[in-house]
This record gives C-alpha cells, structure tokens and sequence, in this order.
C-alpha cells in the first residue's frame, strides 16, 4: 500500500499497453506517456514490463510506503529522497513502511515524468483489460482520476530479490530539450491536402511545444499557410485543415487543427474532422510524454514503415537484452 | 525581508489574484499558471504583505520565473 502525501502536479496510474481494442468505440487506449521508462522501471523491480506503475508528471510529490518493498524510479531525474536521503534513479531500492518519498521536479537534463514502479505492481482493478487511468473519460486507474493527498494505492505482491538491481548505464534513455521523432507520412500527406513546401517546412523545423500539452494531445507551434495546398476543406469545412470525418491515426498522429499541429497520444480524440499528415513511430512514443510543455521543441525526421517496424524490434531486444542490468 | 515567488511549472500566467499592498498568509494563492490545459495555483510559502507585482496575464513563464515580490512577515 502507497498513501499519497502530495499529488503534485499529476500523478496517475497508467499501464502499457494501455486500453487496446476500443478505439472504434471512441475510448482512447491510455497508457503510460513514456512507456520506454515504464517498462524499464518495472523490469528493474521484477515485474512484467507493461505492468501498472504511477506515472509523475512535473513532480512535486510526495507519498509514503504503507509497507516494505522495493522501488525503482525511472524516467526524468526529479531528485528522489527517501526520508530526505538523496536515492538514485534507475535503480531497485528496497524500502520499508514509513518511509517516505519525496520528489522534486523536472530537471534542466531534459525530461519530464518518472515512473515509480514497486515490486508486485499497482493494484487497482482492471478496466477493459487495463489498469491505465483515462483522465478524459475518468475511467480506468485510481477511481478515473488524478492521485490526490489522502489516497491509499494498494500494491501488489511482490518480492524482495530484486533489490539492488541497476540498470545498465548504457541503456538509460537520453534526455535532450529538442526531441527527435520519426514519423511516417499520411494519411493526409498527399498534395491532395498539403503542398510539397508545407511538408519541408514541417520536417525542417523545430516546433515550440505549447503550454497547452497533456496526455491527450502535445500541441506544437502554427505551420505556415503555405502549408495548405486548398483554399478550405470543402464539404469538412471552412479551414483547409478540415476533412470529413475520419478516424484518427493515433498514437503519435500529427493532427492539424488549423494551422496549429498536435501530437496525439494517450488519451487523445479517436476521430475527427482534421487531417493527419503522419504518424510518430511507436519506438519513438516516449519521447513525447518527455517534453516539457512551453519550453521544449520537437523536430521531425521522415521514417518509412519498414524502419519503424525495425526500430519496434530494436527496442524489444534491448527491454530483452541479458546486459539490461548491473549489480 | 523580501519573498519572491518563483514560477513552478512553465506555461502562461492566466491570473494574478491579488493586489500590492494586500496581506496574504502562507500557502494562499497568489496566481494562477495555465500549464497542461489545467490552471495550476502559485502559492506563497511565507505571509506578508503584496511589494511588488512582476508578471501579468499571458505572459510566458520558465521554472524559477519571479512572478510577486512580499514584504514577508517577521
């Protein structure tokens, strides 16, 4: 059991994969924001990769262990503490009831959640066959919402021999302020929709996240009007950004609304009447739930399917690798 | 002695909720923060009395940015 102290800025219960299978139904998948550092966490303290962790966006929290067990922080360095001593990140930490975990916030290294994965998992039960809490549904997770002062997490059972397990060095996530991703074209890529020097300009440049950025969708700074190879989007609309109704590529869609791109992810729309010139590959998600809204940018690289099949598997191998941890 | 508070997260300031020359206790909000489309309460952690007013609506803040400077109470 973990009794939140101080919920910070947000702390949720979310899972990987999250809710699959219920998008034609309108409910977003959910999930981990940056599943890479979930699934690292949980496999230093023993448990299966996807399993329920809390994830920490900005920080500021502070919770206390209602009883022993092992921990492990993985994700952005928030400065951890346990009973004001300093612990490291990326490591299974074994702890005892009462102590007490404080975090500081997002750092200038670059990033901007952390999960805290505990031996056993989060307890809660599943919804539609997932733990992850969908903030904009408010279903899932700890009672469909944010962790707030008060709350008593029930953890799962889990045992102790994982303590002292590091994660190799060379396997820690790079944290940056200017984020890479891949992207593969469409489904609203073609000249149909976007001119030739729209699509330069959205690969060439690095686009400002917006304050407003969230689970459900990171919006970037405006693209130009050249963007739009039509006057308006005919029977979708008034603004060439519209389209008939259509199901959105997501996660990881670049959906433009107006003149302004979204990236979006957990809990994003399913469906909507703007386009979607590609799509962010699935190796690449994490780094979106690492931005640090209105201040870092994300530039793109153009990708093919092939790639991001292969960088799928890249990353598959290395939660897989035999030299993942140290002692 | 002086207090200043200091923006916590990054993003817009959506309000500033109190005046110079007004008292505030501590842990009372002073301003509001539009960050993650949720408005996020800037709170002092000293009492004292509204010097100085720093930031106004929609401007841009970092982590650590001055928004209100406090004559804190002895």
């Amino acid at each position: 059991m973990i009794k939140i102290l101080n919920g910070g800025i947000e702390m949720l219960v979310e899972d990987w994969p999250g809710r699959m299978g219920y998008m034609g139904l309108g409910m977003a998948p959910a999930g981990a924001a940056d599943h890479l550092a979930l699934q690292l966490g949980n496999l230093l303290v023993g448990n299966q990769p996807g399993e329920a962790g809390i994830e920490i966006a900005g920080g500021y929290c502070k919770f206390q262990m209602e009883s022993d067990g092992v921990l492990a922080l993985a994700g952005t360095d928030m400065e951890p503490k346990i009973n004001g001593e300093a612990f490291p990140m990326w490591e299974a930490v074994p702890v005892k009831k009462g102590d007490v975990i404080s975090l500081s916030h997002f750092g200038g290294k670059g990033g901007f959640r952390t999960y805290a994965c505990i031996a056993g998992g989060i307890d809660v039960p599943e919804y539609l066959g997932s733990k992850s809490t969908c903030l904009f549904g408010n279903y899932g997770g700890f009672c469909g919402r944010k962790l707030q002062e008060g709350d008593l997490i029930k953890t799962g059972l889990g045992d102790s021999s994982a303590a002292g397990r590091k994660l190799n060095p060379k396997y820690i996530p790079e944290y940056t302020h200017v984020w890479e991703l891949r992207v593969i074209p469409g489904p609203n890529s073609v000249p149909d929709y976007v001119t030739e020097e729209g699509m330069d300009y959205l690969f060439s440049t690095e686009m400002k996240i917006s304050h407003n950025a969230n689970r459900a969708a990171y919006r970037l700074a405006e693209v130009p009007d050249y963007f739009w190879a039509r006057k308006d989007g005919g029977k979708g609309g008034s603004h060439p950004s519209n389209i008939v109704d259509h199901g959105y590529n997501m996660r990881g869609g670049i959906n433009v609304t107006g003149n302004t791109p979204s990236l979006l992810i957990a809990d994003g729309p399913t469906l909507g009447g703007f386009v979607c010139v590609g799509n962010v590959i699935n190796a690449d998600l994490w780094k979106i739930g690492q931005g640090i809204p209105s201040m870092d940018k994300v530039k793109f690289k153009l990708s093919t399917p092939e790639e991001a099949v292969e960088a799928r598997m890249e990353l598959k191998k290395m939660l897989e690798a035999k030299d993942l941890f140290v002692s | 002695m002086e207090y200043t508070l200091k923006a916590h997260m990054p993003g817009l300031v959506a309000r500033v909720v109190v005046e110079v020359g007004e008292h505030v206790e501590e842990g009372q909000e002073l301003a509001v923060i539009n960050c993650m489309k949720t408005e996020m309460s800037c709170k002092t952690e000293k009492a004292g009395v509204v010097k100085q007013i720093l930031v106004a609506e929609w401007d841009e803040m970092e982590v650590g940015s001055p928004m209100i400077i406090l004559d804190a109470d002895a």
